[in-house]
């Protein structure tokens, strides 16, 4: 899962990206609203944390922006503005949640994944596949009913496929949502993290569409 | 002393009676004055016309002719004060009433007026007045006429009675001091209304004056009179500052407040990373930093004063407020239905009233098991505006709790949520009120009750 973290407070973007991250997500920072607007039309992210008070664009223009190029990402707006009328304005733009600042880290976590969840079709939070199960509200695997330990890597790749199970999921698609901007993948690093979820979980369950990319499959 | 009064009204009153006074004074006198030389130019008229007469007795060389000076009446009626005398230089002849006594003359009588713009070619006797009083004491005037004789001057002494002349005098002055009193009387009602029709703008300005300080109007809108256009263009000036400072001072307390919030988010995050106990009592700490600013943002809110003459449709408000506390409240399910006419309006600032019922709605889908009703409309000049739950309901002490009824904002300890109390202090401040029923609607939880004057649409 690859967020995009609107935050022109270094500090905070670094805080809140710190704990993202040991939380298995991507994620890329945007100081300004210029870069925002660049990358969430250009780029591919589960979820987008927009704050509003940005430089240069604000961030209800940034995400008026996004909507009306047809971006459908989950945006989550993490503002200091704490007015019903500035969360009004920000939902009538197109934010689909809304976290006034300050926050506890853990209700940001629980909403980005709740959110990613929704934007992936799923109203239960816990997707099964088999014997193995994914639990979106707490990102928690279990296969046969056992914690199921995973790297970032591995966790963002399975949950990308476990959401969107039983569909082709492009490699190019699941690369952009593993791999942070500044990253520069090894073509193959992606083979080996589904290698080593082969052994992990059955290598039936994934499975290699030639030509287009991965599959999750039930059996 | 002052010598003016402190009104605008007592100074005008004072210098227009003053100047009224001392006007209709000037004019009772001038026309006094008028008169009084009218009627004594007819008395003198008279007494020449009989020194014409007398003066025929006089020769020109001197010599009298006691036939030629006839006596009329009344000059021959002794004690009529009417009287002549002839004095030339071979003798002496006088009128009947004067009988055989003479003419009693002041001192110095004969003396002729000095020569000056008075002497006219028409008039060679050079006749000039005297004044003085008869055998009787009584006043009387007269002419002395000198006729120049071989022998010397000739005078001829015509009097008649003063009271000929102040008669007339005392019956004019009666009306004449009437008419002028009422003229007085006409002048100080006069400007009595003056000052009523002009003084009037001033009041209509102190009443826009306070009714901006009350926020019930912006500017101050007078167009005449044009003595009052540069202050009202001042007034408003300055409202406009004070408009614009007290924007910038609430911009500056919500940058203030939304400045401290992000770095206080930052330690937040970096205190949960942490754990110990005096990290424990850290986190208590930026709790209550962030409860401080989130209750001063509040009351900037709330202590807003301004744009209250605006009116607000209701039905757009409510239906932007009830969509984002679905978002808000993704994660519960809860059916809602508004029950509002599309043209029901309330007369408040646009965002207090998304405050005020943002709280409100808030509450509700926190609290709602399923299901949420806003219903609102107008009743009399105002708007009812209820918004019910259908959860577990409050007790009397709760609601009270939850109000903050009879405390002050910054009092609340601890504890989330100073959403009501802001609610509440929003609403009395737009001139309505808060009121949480308990059990109050048929869905069985707390039915909020909102009251806001009616705006018009």
């Amino acid at each position: 899962m690859r967020v995009l973290l609107v935050e022109d407070d270094a500090a905070l973007a670094d805080s809140i990206a710190r704990a993202l991250r040991a939380e298995h997500f991507a994620v890329d920072i945007a100081a300004n609203g210029e870069d925002a607007a660049h990358l969430g039309e250009t780029e591919a992210f589960d979820v987008a944390v927009l704050d509003l008070g940005l430089p240069r664009v604000d961030g209800v223009t940034v995400l008026s922006g996004w909507r009306l190029a047809g971006r459908q990402l989950p945006v989550l707006i993490l503002t200091a503005r704490d007015g019903w009328s500035d969360k009004v304005q920000g939902f009538k733009a197109g934010a689909d949640d809304y976290l006034v600042k300050p926050f506890r880290i853990e209700e940001l976590v629980m909403r980005l994944r709740a959110l990613v969840r929704r934007a992936a079709g799923h109203a239960a939070s816990v997707i099964r596949c088999g014997p193995l199960s994914f639990d979106a509200q707490t990102g928690q695997f279990e296969l046969d009913g056992l914690p199921l330990r995973v790297t970032a890597f591995e966790w963002r790749v399975l949950s990308c496929l476990a959401l969107r199970k039983g569909i082709v999921v492009e490699r190019l698609d699941l690369l952009e949502r593993v791999y942070e901007g500044e990253a520069d993948p090894d073509s193959n690093s992606l083979e080996v993290i589904i290698g080593r979820l082969r052994r992990k979980i059955g290598a039936e369950r994934i499975e290699t569409v030639r030509g287009l990319g991965y599959r999750l499959v039930e059996a | 002393m002052r010598l003016l009064p402190r009104s605008l009204a007592g100074r005008l009153v004072m210098t227009a009676l003053g100047a009224t006074a001392l006007a209709l004074g000037f004019a009772a006198l001038s026309i006094g004055h008028v008169l009084g030389r009218f009627v004594m130019h007819g008395l003198d008229e008279r007494l020449d016309a009989q020194i014409q007469v007398v003066a025929r007795a006089v020769g020109s060389d001197g010599t009298l002719h006691a036939s030629r000076a006839v006596d009329v009446p009344p000059f021959d009626t002794s004690g009529s004060g009417w009287a002549w005398e002839l004095i030339a230089p071979t003798g002496k002849l006088r009128s009947n009433s004067l009988g055989p006594a003479d003419l009693p003359l002041p001192v110095g009588w004969e003396a002729p007026p000095p020569p000056g713009r008075r002497d006219r070619p028409d008039d060679p006797w050079r006749i000039r007045p005297l004044d003085g009083v008869d055998a009787a004491g009584r006043g009387v005037h007269g002419r002395v006429a000198t006729i120049p004789t071989a022998r010397g001057n000739a005078f001829v002494v015509a009097v008649g009675p003063r009271a000929i002349v102040d008669r007339p005098l005392r019956a004019a002055t009666g009306p004449l001091l009437l008419s002028l009193a009422l003229l007085a009387v006409f002048l100080v009602l006069a400007l009595l209304v003056q000052l009523r029709i002009g003084l009037k703008p001033l009041r209509r300005l102190g009443t826009m004056v306070a009714e901006v300080r009350a926020g019930d109007r912006r500017m101050i809108e007078i167009a005449e009179p044009t003595e009052l256009l540069p202050l009202v263009c001042e007034l408003n000036t300055m409202i406009e500052t004070n408009e614009q400072a007290l924007a910038r001072a609430r911009g500056h307390v919500a940058n203030l407040a939304h400045g401290l919030k992000t770095p206080l988010a930052t330690l937040r995050l970096e205190l949960a990373g942490r754990s110990g106990a005096g990290d424990a009592a850290l986190v208590a700490f930026v709790d209550r930093m962030q409860r401080q600013i989130r209750h001063h943002l509040g009351r900037a809110r709330a202590a807003e004063i301004g744009t209250k003459g605006v009116s607000v449709l209701l039905l757009p408000v409510l239906d932007g407020l009830a969509a984002t506390m679905v978002k808000i409240h993704s994660d519960r399910e809860i059916r809602w239905e508004i029950a509002v006419q599309p043209d029901v309006a309330v007369r408040c600032d646009p965002q207090d009233l998304d405050e005020l019922l943002g709280n409100i709605l808030d509450n509700a889908w926190r609290h709602a098991r399923s299901r949420v009703r806003i219903s609102a409309g107008r009743d009399g000049a105002a708007v009812l505006i209820m918004i019910a739950d259908d959860g577990p309901g409050m007790t009397g002490a709760e609601i009270d709790t939850a109000l903050l009824k009879g405390r002050r904002l910054d009092e609340a300890g601890g504890g989330h949520g100073f959403g009501l109390p802001i609610s509440r202090e929003l609403s009395e401040l737009h001139g309505g009120s808060l009121d949480l029923r308990r059990e109050g609607s048929d869905l069985g939880g707390v039915e909020a009750l909102v009251r806001l004057p009616g705006g018009a649409h």
